[in-house]
């Protein structure tokens, strides 16, 4: 606040009052009619600033996604802090393509702004620790024009705890944690990263799924096992996993009833020759509604069948795939097709979603980037079961 | 008695920068050979061999890398080989990055660089060399947009960057 003394300021001032005895407070005939003569106010009150101006000070100074922000006071980011058993100094990753130095507290501070309660600390800083290993290539990834996203999907006890929507409209509005979790990440992306959309961000035209883009498997609906344990986690372990993906597109089949025919349905649906896969075939995801999911498992359909079928069946005519002379590399072109996948592993399978037939699809960035799953470890390496193991470490 | 309110201060969302200075290689007076890597833009390769043809060297290494990613060991190696490596084509975001990251990866191992990169994809690129520490990384300019343009359009932009260097080369 300028002109007027910090809290900080204020609480010395305290510190340096040597006449607060009674008989210094209750001194009669001082000039100035107050108790104290060496503080300037005989009460000091602190109240919370302005959301309105506060969120305007910082769209203005291009510190928002231009939503409103709750303003990161010191006494919410210490709630923060509190829900980590790192110091507030210590950096959790450092973030191209400016170089931030992420440390929890510039983390807390960019989580109390994008609204996440002191709970999802856990959550949210395990999610920068994600995006920071290299072959996420977080510099191409926030740089480029390319509209990618960055999805947040939790596994685990903590996604329950945290009432992360895995159902029914996981992917829109409505849930705190979906809405909030995706949104620390994207203002962290913003702020210490420095991807300032125009900026540091050159994303063409941006993606709505840059606001928010986070949902947890519903891995009680599925008939499978879910993600982190497919990828070597024990289903009591918390994750997190981030891919670089596209804002969803949806695949509506109502009608088949074998997992081949609905498979291709969605195959026909991802196999388009605009994505990134169709000339540098990377990860694809697949949101599968449980429903879908029943259809193809009640077939006698394995995780590891459905995902091999994808990989195999999902081309792209290399007439459409490299118009223009895009310079295909040879190794992913076969008998005039190019797979969007380099190998059923980069079908990024999970199931989520109310009731309804529909799966939704996100294609990845190509080559340029893959997934990151990471345990939710305290910093002893040991497994948090709760976020509450995190609280006043 | 005096009340004073005061407002709770907010922090400040951004962050200190991690930085290391780079220091770059000094262009050798007498050249042998170059190389040029290409990161498969669209018109990378045509600006590539505008340029050779225009400085007239004919020990020439050719490498391609990822366009969004970092290039390999391999072709990195390979670009390191020249006593000089030019590379094209900075016109988007991340292949803006990371023409940049892989010139400092090349200065870091001891070989002299010279980016090519879009006009409009230039300031972008000499922030984040800044960030990277290597603020005076050797960038010139051609005008964009090349992608999509036919390639008689690419070699008449090319000559612009290709006077560049040559200025560059010739210390002028």
């Amino acid at each position: 606040m300028v002109g007027k003394d910090t809290e900080k300021e204020a609480h010395q001032k305290n510190e340096d009052c040597k006449l607060c005895g009674i008989d210094e407070l209750l001194v009669k005939n001082n000039p100035k009619e107050r108790l104290c003569s060496v503080q300037e106010a005989d009460f000091e009150i602190f109240t919370d600033p302005d959301v309105e101006k506060v969120s305007n000070e910082f769209y203005i100074k291009k510190q928002t996604d231009g939503l409103p922000i709750i303003p990161p006071t010191k006494t919410r980011v210490d709630k923060f802090i509190k829900y980590s058993d790192l110091k507030p100094e210590e950096i959790i990753a450092i973030l191209p393509p400016k170089r931030g130095k992420a440390t929890l507290e510039k983390v807390a501070i960019n989580s109390v702004m994008a609204g996440c309660i002191p709970s999802f600390a856990p959550v949210v800083q395990h999610t920068i620790k994600a995006v920071s290993q290299e072959k996420f290539n977080l510099p191409g990834v926030n740089t480029t024009t390319h509209p990618i996203a960055i999805c947040t999907l939790v596994n685990g006890p903590i996604s329950r705890e945290l009432a992360i929507n895995s159902g029914a409209g996981c992917l829109g509005p409505g849930n705190i944690a979906n809405s909030t979790i995706g949104r620390a990440l994207r203002l962290s992306i913003i702020n210490i990263a420095g991807a300032v959309p125009g900026i540091g961000d050159h994303a063409t035209l941006g993606s709505p799924a840059k606001y928010s883009y986070c949902f947890a498997e519903a891995e009680d609906e599925s008939p499978w096992e879910p993600l982190h344990v497919e990828r070597g986690y024990n289903s009591d372990t918390s994750t997190v996993t981030v891919m670089a993906a596209e804002a969803p597109h949806n695949v509506n089949d109502h009608r088949s009833t074998s997992a081949e025919d609905l498979l291709n349905t969605l195959i026909h649906t991802a196999s388009v020759a605009g994505s990134n896969n169709s000339h540098v075939p990377g990860e694809l995801l697949l949101i599968m509604g449980p429903e879908h999911a029943r259809t193809v498992a009640d077939d006698g359909w394995t995780k590891e069948d459905t995902k091999k079928y994808i990989h195999e069946n999902a081309l792209v005519p290399l007439k459409l795939g490299d118009r223009g002379g895009r310079k295909l590399d040879e190794k992913w072109v076969k008998n005039g097709m190019v797979k969007i996948t380099r190998s059923a592993d980069d079908v990024v399978l999970v199931v989520a979603g109310g009731p309804g037939r529909h799966t939704m699809i996100s294609h990845g960035f190509g080559t340029s980037s893959e997934s990151v799953t990471l345990p939710i470890l305290l910093k002893d390496g040991t497994i948090a079961k709760s976020t509450d193991e995190f609280r006043d470490k | 008695m005096n009340v004073k309110i005061m407002e709770r201060d907010v922090l400040s969302p951004l962050a200190d920068t991690e930085f290391n200075k780079i220091v770059l290689n000094p262009i050798p007076d007498r050249i042998g050979s170059i190389s040029l890597l290409d990161n498969t833009k669209s018109g990378a390769n045509i600006v590539l061999e505008t340029i050779r043809g225009i400085l007239g060297y004919s020990k020439v290494f050719k490498a391609r890398k990822p366009a969004g990613a970092p290039g390999t060991g391999e072709q990195i190696k390979l670009a390191a080989e020249a006593d000089l490596c030019i590379l094209a084509l900075g016109d988007c975001g991340s292949c803006t990055t990371w023409l940049i990251l892989d010139a400092i990866r090349l200065e870091k191992q001891g070989t002299p660089t010279i980016s090519v990169c879009s006009d409009i994809f230039t300031p972008f690129a000499r922030e984040l060399a800044v960030s990277y520490g290597a603020g005076n990384l050797r960038i010139v300019e051609v005008e964009h947009p090349l992608a999509g343009k036919p390639r008689e359009s690419i070699v008449n932009k090319a000559s612009k960057p290709a006077a560049q260097i040559k200025g560059i080369l010739n210390k002028v």
